[in-house]
């Protein structure tokens, strides 16, 4: 954005000279001129892809709502950049000799509206989300777990769960927004998904659905007002939009730039990329139960066929990094031992033939532009592999809700035999992957085998963690062995960000502007 | 038939329309794939949490029920909950509506403003240069994608001569008007609005000013070579009130069918434009709830535009039958 020192005169300039203070204000360039504020008070402007599917923090279950909402709303814990613990409006926290955990709550913290914030409050909202005879089917009702009851205390909030919970403040780190229960109670629906009413550091003072919302700082946030004095955030779906914005100075954070656009940013004297490897892998799902896919040759055979290191290197320019079993390098229980098949398309030939398929036609189904060029990934994934000489392979583009729609089917009868697909995991937890996609019971489930299914029991009842730890990698080693996927990437989170400020995005995919600085 | 029934005829044919357009796009949720349980609950959600968030969004119910219900509601005024944001859908298309609006009426007026003018330059300098000029121009304006147009326009006069802003809708019309009344400096104001309407109006009107330039072009020729232009000549009228008055009124006619139709075209169709501009109209809204099924902002999305594109036709066939009242006859 313009500065003093700039010596052209350009349209804001002149509009500002005109006198349209206040309407360039309403024009929501957040980007602003960086002029105007009180000490280090600056105005910043995120643009993303999608804004929120309304504002109640309990009600959604997507990353854009989670952004949105999330400046206004916490939870219990928090993580840093890197994915790691800390503190949120609980100060302490501990588990009990019972196994159940308890928070407490720091002193003296307060909602947007001035209230103070209770245990009840805490105990109505994780209730909220678990329970659902308490005000609304939250679809975020399995994010903390199975709850059994909350107890309160004198400052403190004990949570207990039906059976024995190990990662419960992995899950309390990412899940579980406070909310105040009398400010529920008494609003409807439409109006709490239309306001805020949180205890973070930004509250809402202008709210466009869909389009546009405006925040200003809260002055009582438990940590410090945060140096941004104004917060837009709004969206744009298309990228070169985005990235327009970017280079025009409006905006000073953009989402999901696309690689074609990287040196177009870098090449600019306005702004950067900034890129984090995100919780988010990408794979190739195969049914165990239908041929050829029920044969761990031919499954393997797949994972030999594909270089995704290419891939990285020629669709995502370098964005994305190699997998080798479900569980992500940031995430507990990654197995550090394993390496990726390597690409070879002699052995996947010999071993398509060992497995008694060759010839075999199958087909890739892919969505359409869920994933950070899903579609190219899987069009070159499907070509490496229909150019084996005993595999013909070709690709099916789907749109996201109707695939999901297929992925999410009760029967795995019903499913895709062979799909693109990517997993974020906030928990940061090798289980919160394995057990939802690999385990037989799990909801996108497939596989069924016995010893997986095993270890992920024991994983589950595990109280120790460093032997938790061994049985995750234990696991990812098995799911290396059988490939019940093809394992492709961990995708790269790619931000396009103001020369103005200095911003770190995170691995959560969050994006945290209280962190931001002018410089 | 008088002015008055042949208006209430207009009219009542006009529901019949707008009720089946809810029917239709009721029904169309049935024979789509997908569903919006999939854009609410977490992909690894539960049969049982899938099978509660139905219930409550009353996806259990069956059809006849369903949509008894609906049209029960709408009946009342009340389009329902969207079932993704959990906001009113009245307020959700009323919000978007008057974006969409304005973006459509500034494409007709940069259309109008260019076309006309054009097509009558044209047509009265038949096959020298400045009609050969038009002519290029509305084959361009008739060739280009309008999504291509509107990227080429951000990057040349937002990005590299930071002429207007590159997306979005910071300042409207209403803020124009308001500057009228309050202490808001009214020029700094409508150059703020400016800035952010033009890129946007210049695209989506480009097509459409494209077509009025040929049909006000063909229509000019036409009419100049009737004999009741010959006769006006042969009298001795002035040049410019034969081809103004006399030829270019006769020439509106057809323009103003295709005004209204178009219009009504620009409010439903608005959608690419919006998303190359992040112009918060209801196309965005639409391809949203498309993407999430989100039935009830759909729904209510696509009433408002069916409704808006008759209104516009029954005012067109009013408008036309006040000018021309044979049709009133036809």
């Amino acid at each position: 954005m313009p500065t003093d020192n700039d010596d052209h005169v350009d349209r804001r300039t002149v509009l500002k000279y005109a006198g349209t203070a206040g309407a360039v204000g309403l024009a929501g360039c957040a980007g602003g001129d960086g002029e105007g504020g009180d000490g280090d008070a600056f105005e910043l402007g995120v643009t993303m892809g999608q804004m929120d599917s309304g504002l109640d923090p309990q009600d959604h279950a997507e990353t854009n709502t989670e952004i949105i909402v999330g400046q206004s709303y916490e939870g219990l814990l928090d993580r840093d950049k890197e994915g790691g613990i800390i503190a949120g409006l609980a100060d302490d926290w501990e588990r009990t000799d019972d196994g159940n955990v308890r928070f407490m709550l720091r002193d003296g913290l307060t909602f947007h509206n001035g209230d103070e914030v209770t245990p009840e409050d805490v105990r109505f909202s994780i209730r909220r989300i678990v329970f659902d005879d308490v005000g609304i089917v939250s679809p975020q009702s399995n994010d903390l777990g199975v709850v059994d009851e909350v107890t309160t205390g004198d400052g403190e909030v004990t949570v207990s769960f039906e059976g024995y919970n190990p990662i419960a403040f992995q899950l309390f780190a990412t899940n579980g927004e406070i909310v105040q229960q009398s400010w529920v109670e008494e609003n409807g629906g439409d109006y709490i998904n239309r306001n805020v009413n949180g205890t973070g550091p930004f509250r809402i003072t202008e709210y466009d659905s869909g389009n546009e919302g405006v925040y200003e700082p809260f002055e009582d946030y438990w940590d410090g007002e945060p140096a941004v004095g104004e917060l837009t955030m709004s969206a744009s779906s298309e990228s070169s939009t985005r990235v327009n914005q970017l280079l025009a100075e409006e905006t000073d954070i953009v989402t999901n730039v696309p690689p074609n656009e990287v040196s177009r940013v870098n090449d600019s004297d306005v702004a950067r990329i900034n890129s984090v490897p995100s919780a988010r892998v990408i794979f190739l799902q195969m049914r165990y139960d239908v041929e050829p896919f029920s044969s761990q040759q031919f499954r393997q055979a797949l994972n030999h066929a594909v270089d995704i290191e290419s891939i990285i290197e020629n669709v995502l320019n370098g964005f994305g990094s190699v997998t080798a079993q479900p569980t992500l390098e940031e995430h507990v229980g990654y197995n550090p031992d394993i390496d990726p098949y390597p690409y070879d398309p002699d052995e996947a030939e010999r071993l398509v033939e060992e497995s008694g398929h060759a010839g075999v036609e199958i087909t890739l189904e892919t969505p359409i532009g869920r994933y950070l060029r899903d579609v190219d990934i899987a069009q070159a994934a499907a070509d490496q592999i229909d150019s084996l000489s005993n595999v013909s392979c070709g690709l099916e583009q789907r749109e996201f809700s109707s695939l999901v729609q297929d992925i999410t089917a009760p029967d795995i009868e019903d499913r895709p035999h062979f799909n693109l697909l990517g997993w974020g995991n906030g928990e940061f937890d090798g289980s919160q992957t394995l057990t939802p996609l690999l385990s037989s019971n799990g909801a996108l489930t497939v596989l069924k085998n016995d010893e997986m299914d095993g270890l992920l029991t024991d994983a589950e009842a595990t109280e120790d963690p460093d032997e938790r730890v061994d049985i995750l990698r234990e696991a990812n080693q098995l799911a290396h062995d059988l490939a019940p996927w093809v394992f492709m990437h961990q995708q790269f989170s790619v931000y396009g960000v103001s020369d103005d400020i200095s911003w770190d995005p995170r691995t959560d995919e969050f994006i945290d502007p209280d962190t931001a600085t002018q410089q | 038939m008088s002015f008055g029934r042949f208006a209430l005829k207009r009219s009542l044919q006009g529901i019949g329309v707008v009720w089946g357009v809810i029917t239709v796009v009721f029904a169309l949720r049935f024979v789509t794939p997908g569903s919006p349980i999939n854009a609410v609950a977490p992909l690894d959600a539960s049969q049982e949490t899938r099978a509660a968030i139905a219930a409550e969004l009353g996806l259990d119910q069956p059809l006849y029920v369903q949509y008894g219900q609906y049209v029960f509601n709408l009946l009342q005024g009340d389009m329902g909950r969207s079932y993704i944001k959990g906001q009113e859908v009245t307020t959700l298309v009323f919000e978007r509506l008057p974006a969409t609006v304005e973006l459509a009426v500034a494409a007709s007026v940069v259309a109008l403003v260019l076309a006309i003018p054009l097509g009558v330059v044209s047509a009265t300098n038949r096959n020298e240069s400045v009609d050969y000029g038009a002519t290029l121009l509305s084959l361009g304006g008739i060739s280009t994608p309008n999504f291509w147009l509107g990227i080429m326009l951000i990057l040349i006069f937002a990005v590299e001569f930071d002429v207007f802003n590159t997306s979005g809708r910071g300042v409207n019309v209403g803020d124009v008007a308001l500057s009228l009344t309050n202490a808001e400096p009214f020029v700094g104001t409508l150059f703020a609005w400016l800035a952010y309407i033009t890129l946007p109006a210049i695209a989506l009107g480009t097509y459409f000013m494209a077509l009025i330039t040929r049909l006000t072009r063909s229509g000019m020729l036409d009419e100049l070579s009737k004999g009741y232009v010959q006769a006006a000549r042969a009298k001795g009228l002035p040049r410019t009130l034969i081809r103004y008055k006399h030829a270019l009124r006769n020439t509106l006619i057809p323009v103003i069918t295709v005004l209204g139709l178009q219009l009504g075209t620009l409010i439903g169709g608005a959608v690419i434009t919006e998303a190359v501009f992040s112009w918060p109209g209801l196309g965005t809204l639409v391809i949203e709830s498309i993407n999430q099924r989100d039935w009830p902002a759909l729904q209510g999305s696509l009433i408002v535009i069916g409704t808006s594109f008759v209104l516009v036709n029954i005012l067109v066939d009013v408008v036309y039958a006040y000018l021309d009242p044979e049709v009133v006859n036809d």
